[in-house]
């Protein structure tokens, strides 16, 4: 279907680097829509307005943004296949960004029959990338796992993408349809299904190959994707109940595998990355603790433990590491030399991010249990100073490849 | 890590699981603040000998075979990644030869353990699935014999 077949592997910078910077600013408007509109977070259920907008600028300009951009970058690595069409991957890109830009100022500012068009643009750039995913899987060898995921995240994609265009045209022309099924089986398609697989498939090499550890056992893998289809597949249609509970059988076995893998490891310091994985970990198993249980502390506890708590945090901890790898491996010339990962990784700030990140997240669950407004505006204002923090390490490494990262031999080990 | 199929692969992906072992050891004495005199003599006859083996196998045999594929990004990046190995282990060498307890070991050890944990990554993950794709039975057995012959 594309021609123009890119040689190698390894993407040019700027791909990757486009998607990770537009995130980075989707996640500045998401917190400060959501501080400044803190008021209206207790009160939210579903509809329309700042606080929808501010969900969405996370999961569409944050969580799938990277997603693209990460997944074109890495999965080449895992399948052995290049991507298929770079003017298909900056096509994607210019669709994805203003449609989100155009989807969610349109819900903030309540107008719904202006949310069409960007919703279009959001559902032809992930066409789009769901192509290119397409061919890539297609004729890829090695790391089976990482592909079987890959293929079931890509199935969740195109669902996910069928229930969203049928929740717009609810919102815009009325489509009658039963809107809280629809609702939630767009929830579990885009957070355990798209993105969830998507995560949990890239963790299997990614998070081993950075800590120098063994991979999970590939059948304990399998075993936990097959368990975790069938789980979204149920959530899909309606089977809460069983649903959560297997999908929580399949989080722990994944939760496990990993830990066992970790402990393994031959690289002693992890560093704030890993923290955060950590922590992401913990959410994505309450948020299918507190699915089983029924919702206790409602839908909006559910809904931040998941998306800004399990998704969000595993990708800034991922991205908390591979900015700088993939920084160095671009910075790196015949003339220049390689430079070193540490010299492109701003430690402290990284666990400054790390620290605000997770009291952001933490506040925000207390405060729909204590039901105490300044909790939110504290949480919303913490993970505005996060998303600032992100900004600055995405700054500072696009600097330090301009300036070939730092000469200077490093004092401490770099984390894992 | 996956463990490669081919010979040739497999006898690479051993030596890596070695220096990422003894680079590890390296990596935490110094960043504990102790220059083991022992263990820099050992990294520097480890390093000397994967210099003068490991890389230069790679670079004649192997990478020219990863360019051809049409992987010659990764294999020019790796390459780049031996000239700066070869630079830093160089001084090390000398150092660690000179006097094993002299406090610039340190600052070298560290940035030495970076560079090859970072480059074994790399290798790890593009190098030997490719050679996996590429080498029939045949060539693996020729590479793997040119190889231990070495």
């Amino acid at each position: 279907m594309f021609s123009n077949v890119s040689r190698s592997r390894l993407l040019p910078m700027s791909l990757p680097f486009r998607f990770f910077g537009a995130a980075t600013g989707f996640q500045i408007a998401a917190w400060a829509l959501l501080l400044a509109h803190s008021k209206e977070v207790l009160s939210f259920e579903a509809g329309l307005g700042p606080v929808f907008a501010s969900l969405h600028l996370l999961t569409l300009g944050v969580l799938a943004m990277v997603a693209i951009g990460a997944t074109l970058q890495l999965l080449p690595v895992a399948t052995r296949q290049p991507v298929r069409a770079l003017w298909a991957v900056k096509l994607a890109w210019w669709l994805l960004v203003p449609g989100v830009a155009a989807f969610t100022a349109a819900a903030a500012s309540y107008r719904p029959d202006l949310m069409g068009p960007g919703a279009m643009a959001v559902t032809l750039a992930l066409a789009v990338y769901a192509v290119l995913l397409f061919l890539n899987l297609r004729n890829a060898r090695g790391m089976r796992v990482v592909v079987m995921h890959g293929w079931a995240a890509l199935a969740c994609l195109v669902a996910l993408a069928a229930t969203g265009i049928a929740l717009v045209a609810r919102y815009e022309h009325g489509l009658a349809l039963d809107h809280a099924a629809f609702r939630s089986a767009h929830v579990a398609l885009a957070a355990y299904g798209f993105m969830g697989l998507l995560a949990v498939g890239l963790s299997q090499f990614l998070l081993p190959m950075l800590a120098l550890a063994p991979p999970p056992p590939p059948r304990t893998a399998m075993a936990t994707l097959s368990a975790a289809a069938v789980a979204i597949v149920l959530a899909s249609f309606g089977l809460t109940d069983v649903a959560s509970l297997l999908g929580l059988a399949a989080a722990a076995i994944h939760v496990y595998s990993m830990e066992r893998s970790l402990k393994a490891r031959l690289r002693s310091p992890l560093g704030s990355s890993f923290l955060l994985v950590r922590v992401s970990w913990a959410c994505l198993l309450a948020s299918l603790a507190l699915a089983a249980l029924g919702f206790p502390g409602g839908t909006l506890l559910f809904g931040l433990v998941l998306v800004p708590g399990w998704l969000l945090t595993f990708l800034l901890g991922v991205m908390q590491r591979i900015l700088p790898f993939l920084a160095s491996v671009h910075a790196s010339t015949a003339a220049r030399g390689m430079p070193l990962i540490s010299a492109m990784t701003p430690a402290r700030l990284l666990g400054v991010h790390a620290a605000l990140h997770v009291t952001a997240v933490v506040l925000l669950m207390v405060s729909t249990l204590t039901n105490l407004p300044w909790l939110v505006r504290a949480g919303a204002a913490a993970g505005l100073a996060a998303a600032a923090a992100f900004a600055l390490f995405y700054g500072y490494v696009l600097a330090k490849v301009r300036t070939y990262g730092n000469a200077c031999p490093p004092s401490q080990p770099a984390p894992a | 890590m996956e463990m490669p199929v081919r010979q040739v692969s497999r006898r690479l992906h051993e030596e890596h699981e070695a220096t990422l072992a003894l680079w590890s050891r390296v990596e935490a004495s110094l960043a504990a603040g102790k220059i083991d005199a022992a263990l820099m003599r050992s990294a520097a006859v480890s390093l000397a000998a994967e210099i003068e083996r490991h890389f230069a196998f790679e670079e004649k045999e192997l990478f020219p075979r990863l360019a051809a594929a049409g992987e010659g990004d990764i294999a020019e990046l790796l390459a780049e990644e031996h000239v700066a190995i070869r630079a830093a282990g160089e001084r090390f060498i000398a150092l660690a030869k000179a006097d094993p307890a002299d406090q610039r070991l340190k600052p070298l050890g560290l940035e030495l353990a970076e560079r090859l944990v970072s480059h074994v990554q790399k290798e790890e993950m593009s190098l030997l699935p490719a050679l996996d794709d590429l080498l029939d039975e045949g060539a693996d057995h020729e590479l793997a014999s040119a190889y231990a012959a070495l």
